[in-house]
């Protein structure tokens, strides 16, 4: 058993701060590896020590294996925590901790290539006898043979790439004039996002649900699951609301579900926290894939379960956590997420980026608050969009909508423009507070960029009277800029 | 600052900041900005670009691909050049059936929002 003195974290953004308040608590110091332009954010001004190991670009210090492993060395690091994407779920990266006499907090390299890499993770669980959706795991990459495996398959057809996660390089093949092209925008997407061009191909299935298990193994090879979250509010593939537990689920699939979660997690000796997921449909799930990771939307477990998962992931790391017992995990009540991106709702989601102004996030009861950034920070467009993320939970599903729909209405956020009205909207959509809605609800019913409401007369005079108080200005148009924003005609075009 | 109005006798307050040339404002769950300048600074019209013969950047961003060459005819819908934006794709469509006129820009390239990448002719009906 050991305790670190020091964990440096390879992430950014608003998971950076997370870890960072983890290890304050524990009395664990840390070291913050980050690019030259994240030095107006957060976990720079909250981590014990930072260490700049690269430009923006992505490849040449957040995707960077060298520049991190130094950086962590040269800050006194004994442990490094990778977050989230960038390279959570590289192999190489935890071996090359290993190497460097670096805790690599997550799963063993061997675990992260037997089920992190798609690919290998069907193999695993077609021996397993786990049930998978139809497609092509091959290794000819060629455009003409994947080409006729999409033929084959039948459409419609995902691509997606093999080392990939959060919804970079994967697109939807409809019509086979298209294929060609999907693929190769998914090849480029895949190599800038992940390092490799290699993707699979899969059947799409038209109306299902995203439901994942929260998976866990403690230091002495055990391994449970806390539960369910149901992620089928998703755009372009990347989840927008996750909740715990799911609305969708029978006692008697989220038992087989939870079953089928935990007997490919042992296949692969599974350590530290990670994420199973599943597509269910018609009363059949499919395994779609494993995250070997901690997870974006993984507060919404910690509130219904009572865990602290990233906690969990240190202890696991030191050796020292094992469950007990007479632990009794049974999730309680209800809880949401929403993903805050930086992007401009009335413009179909075209990111925007600049210098944050004021930032208000409404305190009270069973309110969570993950960001990364504050007045003053700027949001630069080298990364994902996400800023932060607002998590409440309540008793019942309806009173957490509820509480949700409140809670993003008060927060304030000026800048750049964010998707919070976009997220209201959905949380009011009738199929989404039934619970009934698949991974294609946002395509089916959110196609279009929302409207711009229109300034009431309440309005107009709040804003006459905010250009009195800061005299010298003026109005340059005097309507609202959604309405005529240049950029609005530009946005139709893509 | 905190904004403070009376309407018809019911009083109501709101948030807002200047940034930049934009005012914010957050009132009754909802926030919008409007264009605000610094008095003496000369405006910039808005809207005075028609679009419909150009590609231009909805983002500042990386070309990533060109689909098109100069002289190439086109139809309303075709995919004119993809650009990268936050890990993201953007593949940017032609407005109106023509012809290429002229590229601007080349892959790899980092673009400003709003700039022009593509102009094209269009078919005369």
């Amino acid at each position: 058993m050991k305790k670190f003195k020091r964990i440096a974290i390879a992430n950014r953004g608003e998971v950076a701060v997370r870890i960072i308040r983890a290890c304050e608590e524990m009395g664990i110091e840390t070291v913050l590896l980050h690019s030259e332009v994240d030095i107006k954010s957060r976990a720079y001004r909250l981590a014990t020590k930072t260490i700049c190991i690269g430009p923006a670009e992505t490849a040449k210090s957040y995707l960077n294996i060298q520049a991190n492993i130094e950086g962590a060395l040269a800050g006194g690091a004994e442990a490094v925590h990778p977050g989230f994407g960038f390279l959570s779920e590289n192999a190489e990266f935890a071996e090359a901790c290993e190497n460097a006499g670096l805790v690599f907090i997550g799963p063993s390299a061997k675990t992260i290539r037997l089920l992190g890499d798609k690919v290998h993770c069907k193999e695993l669980a077609k021996r397993a006898g786990l049930p998978l959706i139809p497609g092509y795991e091959g290794e000819a990459q060629d455009l003409s043979s994947l080409v006729a495996e999409v033929e084959a398959i039948g459409l419609p057809v995902i691509v997606k790439a093999a080392a990939g996660g959060g919804g970079r390089g994967m697109k939807l093949i409809r019509d086979l004039k298209e294929a060609r092209n999907l693929i190769e925008s998914a090849q480029r997407e895949a190599l800038s996002a992940f390092g490799s061009p290699k993707v699979f191909l899969e059947k799409y299935l038209e109306r299902a649900k995203h439901i994942e298990f929260q998976i866990f193994g403690d230091s002495t090879g055990q391994v449970k699951h806390f539960y369910d979250r149901e992620c089928s509010v998703q755009r372009r593939h990347q989840k927008i609301i996750e909740e715990a537990t799911s609305p969708s689920l029978t006692e008697e699939l989220r038992r087989r579900m939870g079953e089928a979660a935990i007997a490919i997690a042992q296949l692969g000796n599974y350590r530290g926290a990670g994420t199973v997921e599943f597509l269910l449909q018609d009363g059949d799930f499919y395994l779609l894939e494993v995250n070997t990771r901690l997870q974006v939307e993984h507060p919404v477990t910690e509130l219904v379960m009572g865990v602290d998962l990233v906690k969990a992931q240190i202890l696991t790391a030191q050796g020292e956590y094992v469950f007990r017992s007479q632990q009794v995990r049974i999730p309680q009540g209800h809880s949401i997420e929403c993903r805050i991106y930086a992007e401009n709702p009335y413009l179909g989601g075209v990111p925007s980026t600049g210098l944050l102004g004021k930032v208000f996030w409404p305190e009270g009861p069973g309110r969570r608050y993950e960001f990364g950034f504050e007045e003053g920070d700027e949001i630069t467009p080298f990364y994902d969009p996400m800023i932060a993320k607002v998590i409440v939970w309540d008793e019942t599903r309806q009173r957490t909508i509820q509480k949700m729909i409140r809670v993003l209405k008060d927060s304030l956020v000026f800048g750049v423009h964010t998707n919070i009205p976009y997220l209201i909207e959905i949380l009011g959509h009738p199929q989404f507070v039934n619970g009934t809605m698949t991974t294609r609800f946002i395509e089916t019913n959110f196609a279009e960029p929302i409207i711009a409401p229109i300034l009431s007369e309440i309005d107009k005079e709040i804003i006459k009277k905010a250009i009195q108080q800061s005299h010298g200005a003026r109005l340059a148009s005097g309507r609202s800029s959604e309405a005529t924003s240049p950029w609005q005609t530009y946005w139709r075009g893509v | 600052m905190q904004v403070k109005i009376r309407h018809h006798g019911i009083d109501y307050c709101a948030e807002a900041q200047i940034i930049k040339n934009l005012l914010w404002v957050h009132h009754n769950g909802k926030t919008f900005s409007v264009e605000a300048q610094v008095q003496g600074r000369k405006s910039r019209k808005a809207g005075v670009v028609a679009t419909s013969d150009k590609i231009i950047a909805p983002m500042p961003g990386r070309i990533t691909k060109i689909l098109v060459v100069p002289d190439e005819k086109i139809e309303k819908g075709q995919a004119v050049l993809v650009m990268e934006a936050m890990k993201m794709e953007y593949t940017l469509k032609a407005e109106i059936a023509g012809k290429i006129a002229t590229i601007h820009g080349q892959v790899g390239e980092q673009v400003v929002l709003g700039k022009i990448l593509a102009h094209i002719e269009a078919t005369k009906s």
